[in-house]
């Protein structure tokens, strides 16, 4: 290759550094880059000038739900990913402990009987194998401990999240809502229910998230769908129930 | 084990890469909050349109977590990385609008000036730096080196095409933009010694 030819060749650089080379013309060029360190050197050159050119532009925030909708699909990822670890190794899938229908059974909201609820809360479980649910923790101090229902009959997984006191609920497979309704998350403590604070609701891939500020002594979470603003009592059945291992 | 978010955010973006990889929701959330907002701003730079450059990005970004991350940091950082998928995509989107007309404004008082530096952090002071920088070299090029500039980053065309639309020869195409590229980065060496 004469002088000439390679100064034609290094101004196919800049055109190929900031993707304007003409698309038939790259798999020679890249062939000819392999073998050539000046236009290498070049490449490497002129790189930052081309990855500065989007730093310049005028900056633009994206609207919140963007985000949301972008942390509940890889959310929902994560969960798969994690189910099919648990799937593919021998796992240590806890057995259903006699304890939980207990907790169903007895279910307190003040004053305010669970028994009616009992047999949707149980049959999301049975579905679902067994009444099994699965418990992951990443092991040491302050790890997060993940408690999981797989996706029941009804299509509906849940995963809940605690890290320290805190806690973070995820479902899958929610259907819309009605208008004028919302997702009301619960927890049980004690015997005790109480709502959580932070309602929330399915986006259009049906998931849902809410973050529980105090897991301490919290033996189940659950979901009911409730009038737009929450209610103090839940005012309809739970489609979702978690016990959580204390 | 998921990395923690407070731990997640003293991390570099390349040690966040192999957490990402591990399909770790905690350090993926810190990518987008560190990247998200220049992804989008570029995304709208080329689409000119707020939803589609939102699904451009909510795209880019899935398919970086769903690669598991892969990023080389020999051919670059990760930020740069990051910002050519979203460019790609865009570029795209955009051909696959038979017709569509790129954006072509490149007004020097739209480009960023957001926030005052004293609320910037060490790194995005050096980024807003670095844009001012761009900002200063672009300004400075002459029209012509600039707008091939602009219509091959940000409108995805060749230098063919350049040349047709612009009805000048292909070379002075090429010649242009190398020029006004060495002279951006020529701006970017001075302000770094």
């Amino acid at each position: 290759m004469n002088v000439n030819d390679h100064e034609q060749r290094l101004e196919e650089v800049a055109a190929y550094a900031i993707g304007g080379l003409d698309p038939q013309q790259v798999p020679d060029f890249e062939k000819h880059l392999a073998g050539c360190k000046r236009c290498q050197e070049e490449l490497r050159w002129l790189a930052p000038a081309v990855g500065a050119l989007p730093e310049a532009v005028e900056r633009q925030a994206p609207s919140p739900e963007l985000k949301q909708r972008l942390m509940a699909e890889v959310r929902a990822d994560a969960a798969d990913a994690e189910r099919q670890a648990r799937t593919d190794e021998p796992h240590q899938r806890a057995d259903a402990r006699g304890g939980f229908g207990d907790w169903v059974r007895g279910l307190n909201v003040g004053g305010l009987t669970w028994k009616p609820l009992v047999g949707l809360a149980l049959v999301i479980l049975v579905v679902a194998g067994g009444i099994g649910y699965a418990v992951g923790n990443g092991g040491g101090s302050g790890g997060a401990h993940t408690t999981e229902v797989p996706v029941a009959a009804n299509g509906i997984g849940a995963k809940v999240v605690t890290e320290d006191d805190r806690g973070e609920l995820h479902l899958t497979g929610v259907k819309p809502l009605p208008k004028g309704r919302i997702l009301e998350a619960w927890v049980e403590r004690e015997g005790i229910v109480e709502p959580v604070p932070a309602l929330f609701a399915p986006d259009q891939a049906g998931r849902a998230s809410t973050t529980i500020e105090n897991m301490k002594g919290v033996t189940a979470v659950m979901v009911t769908r409730e009038p737009a603003g929450g209610s103090k009592k839940p005012t309809t059945k739970p489609f979702v129930a978690v016990p959580i291992e204390t | 084990m998921p990395v923690r978010r407070e731990k997640a955010e003293r991390l570099a973006d390349e040690e966040l890469m192999p957490w990402i990889g591990r399909k770790d929701a905690e350090a993926f959330e810190v990518f987008y909050d560190r990247h998200g907002g220049a992804a989008y701003s570029l995304a709208y730079r080329i689409l000119g349109e707020r939803g589609a450059a939102e699904d451009c990005v909510q795209e880019a970004f899935i398919s970086i977590w769903r690669s598991g991350g892969k990023f080389d940091p020999t051919r670059g950082s990760v930020r740069s990385w990051t910002l050519s998928i979203v460019r790609n995509r865009a570029i795209d989107v955009l051909r696959s609008k038979a017709g569509k007309a790129p954006k072509m404004t490149f007004d020097d008082d739209e480009i960023l000036e957001s926030r005052p530096s004293e609320e910037l952090t060490e790194e995005e002071a050096m980024r807003h730096e670095t844009a001012s920088e761009v900002r200063g070299a672009l300004s400075q090029l002459p029209d012509e080196q600039s707008k091939v500039i602009q219509l091959a980053y940000f409108g995805g065309f060749s230098q063919s095409e350049i040349a047709a639309m612009l009805n000048v020869p292909l070379g002075t195409v090429k010649g242009r933009m190398r020029l006004g590229l060495e002279k951006i980065r020529g701006e970017l060496a001075e302000g770094l010694a």
